[in-house]
């Protein structure tokens, strides 16, 4: 449907995917296959968050960063094309009921799973305070969304310039929790868990790991260990969001 | 009007309505949310284990050119909750259910095989030999003809169901094993199971998946499975199934050639998930053009006279 470059970073592919605007959530994500037409490989199709997506145009949206050769490839596709897309799938952030305050920590591409969730809780009437961190600005992603969505706050925070240290992110985050704060939705740093999970209050967070199938057979996105019985959950189909307890 | 081909084929005792269906590890009853698993030859599960097993750390998964790495480990939930939760969910579907076993030592395959013997609903095992052996230094079950005759023997004595043995190609002769299978009494083999790989990244110093080494699949190993069907199928008189590198009809048909009376399909359902499906209905479809009334005609037809190759054809 459409697809370029966002910021020198990211590129935004936009699909027409009317079944699967139905249904998203926050959080959730589509595997879209790479190969093209009747190519046999690339192999592994490549899990993305949905960005956002429009019920009433049926049109979804991915951001992503050229890593690899998968998304190299991903990156020459033009519209008109028909990409197999999967989805959506997994489950997403849940806002429970009486939520008031939360708090979204995001750095680099994984804020890309936050902002439409800032757009649900801030249509809901929810207090939606946003902190994005990334190594510089071209890496920023979602800000604009975010703002546009009705989120009350909005920082964005970068590593060029120091704003992004972990202590003055922790100060931030200590003065929002100070206002009273429901919930804090945490993607793409563990840093940003460690805070999150520091200040007591219950914790989401959207998890990433490396899949084939997305839909919960092929144990490709789980953990294990040689002796142990029980393998840790799939991040496929038990996440890609977690509920942390709150301490 | 041209009567449409006849798909059918059979493993041994084991009649199949086409001859197409999954490679374990690649397939579960959650694809039958995106398709008619009703449409597949057979089905066929995970390789179980008698007790639960969590698999290997994280990464699992790598990307390499026209295929992928894995090092799942193959977690298990154990004979209990597969029999309990897994099985149970098969039930919708139709075709009959190939239930891969595996285990550490010879006597976890017996116990396996034990406890599953008598529970309804399993059509056939596949016993999945590419398993590293605790008892012989961690070389796989699989690489020694007497052991996998002894594991096929003592398996086939528990159970009421054909026994397949799934073959790895990590072997010196592939043909001294599939032979050690059937004199072991299997009813048909499977060939193969995922060349020992890796991939390193330079970058950062460490394999791209968290055991160094791990199961190299997909379009780029079927050459080499492609001749483990053929080694294999000269070797025995029970049928082959053939798996590796399987992702569109002209590969279905190469192994056909080759001496597979049956196909799995593995990674390719990972790029485009009806991958099968789209198989099944393509191959009918060539039958047909090609004015072939049955695939059974088809079964370990390659020609091998002049002026093609001749057999075996030595590299360099
Ligand atoms: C993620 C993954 C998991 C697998 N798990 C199993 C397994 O549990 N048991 C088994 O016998 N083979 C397993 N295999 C091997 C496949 O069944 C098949 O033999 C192999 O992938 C080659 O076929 P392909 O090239 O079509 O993928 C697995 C393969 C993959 C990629
Ligand atoms: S990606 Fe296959 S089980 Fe999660």
């Amino acid at each position: 449907m459409d697809h370029g470059p966002v910021t020198s970073e990211y590129l935004r592919l936009g699909l027409h995917a009317p079944a699967i605007a139905d249904l998203a959530q926050p959080g959730q994500f589509v595997m879209l296959t790479v190969a093209r037409d009747a190519d046999t490989a690339p192999v592994l199709p490549r899990p993305m968050a949905i960005f956002r997506w429009e019920r009433r145009t049926g049109r979804i949206e991915i951001v992503y960063r050229v890593v690899g050769e998968g998304t190299h490839r991903l990156s020459q596709w033009s519209v008109g094309q028909v990409i197999v897309t999967v989805g959506p799938l997994g489950r997403g952030f849940v806002i429970p009921s009486g939520t008031r305050r939360i708090v979204l920590l995001g750095r680099g591409i994984g804020t890309c799973s936050l902002t439409a969730l800032a757009a649900v809780a801030a249509a809901q009437g929810v207090d939606v305070r946003a902190l994005l961190s990334a190594r510089h600005a071209d890496a920023l992603v979602g800000g604009d969304a975010c703002r546009a969505s009705g989120a009350r706050e909005v920082r964005e925070v970068v590593d060029n310039d120091g704003s992004s240290d972990i202590g003055l992110v922790g100060a931030w985050l200590k003065e929002r929790r100070a206002l009273g704060v429901d919930q804090i939705y945490v993607c793409g740093s563990g840093r940003l868990l460690d805070l999150a999970t520091a200040t007591g209050v219950s914790v989401q967070v959207s998890l990433e790991a490396h899949m084939a199938c997305g839909i919960g057979y092929c144990h490709g996105c789980a953990s294990g260990h040689p002796g142990l019985g029980e393998e840790s959950p799939l991040v496929c189909r038990d996440g890609p969001v977690f509920q942390l307890p709150a301490v | 009007m041209i009567a449409a081909p006849d798909l059918r084929v059979d493993l041994g005792d084991l009649p199949l309505r086409n001859p197409v269906m999954p490679a374990s590890g690649c397939f579960g009853p959650e694809l039958g949310d995106l398709i008619d698993i009703n449409r597949l030859g057979a089905m066929v599960t995970k390789t179980v284990f008698a007790e639960p097993r969590s698999g290997n750390r994280a990464h699992r998964l790598a990307e390499t050119y026209a295929g992928m790495l894995n090092s799942v480990g193959i977690p298990s939930r154990g004979a209990r909750a597969f029999i309990a939760e897994l099985l149970p969910r098969y039930r919708n579907w139709s075709p009959p259910l190939i239930v891969s076993i595996g285990g550490l030592t010879v006597g976890a395959y017996l116990e396996i095989a034990e406890r599953l013997t008598r529970v309804a609903g399993i059509a056939a095992f596949e016993v999945n030999v590419s398993c590293p052996n605790l008892e012989a230094g961690g070389l796989e079950i699989g690489a020694e003809p007497q052991v996998v005759e002894a594991v096929v023997r003592g398996v086939k004595e528990r159970v009421e169901v054909p026994v397949f043995v799934k073959l790895t190609p990590n072997v010196t002769s592939i043909a001294a094993i599939a032979r050690a299978a059937e004199t072991g009494g299997a009813s048909a083999i499977t060939a193969v199971n995922a060349l020992m790989g890796m991939a390193v990244d330079w970058r950062t110093r460490r394999p791209r998946t968290g055991t160094a080494m791990a199961g190299f699949t997909g379009p780029a190993i079927k050459p080499v499975a492609l001749r483990c069907v053929w080694q294999a199928a000269q070797a025995v008189a029970i049928p082959v199934i053939g798996v590796g590198g399987i992702a569109t009809v002209d590969d279905v048909l190469e192994f056909i050639l080759a001496g597979a009376t049956a196909v799995q399909i593995g990674s390719a359902t990972f790029t485009r998930p009806d991958t099968m499906v789209r198989i099944i209905a393509a191959l009918e479809a060539r039958l047909s053009d090609e004015g072939v009334v049955s695939v059974r005609e088809l079964i370990g037809a390659l020609r091998t006279d002049s002026p093609s190759a001749t057999v075996p054809m030595q590299a360099g």
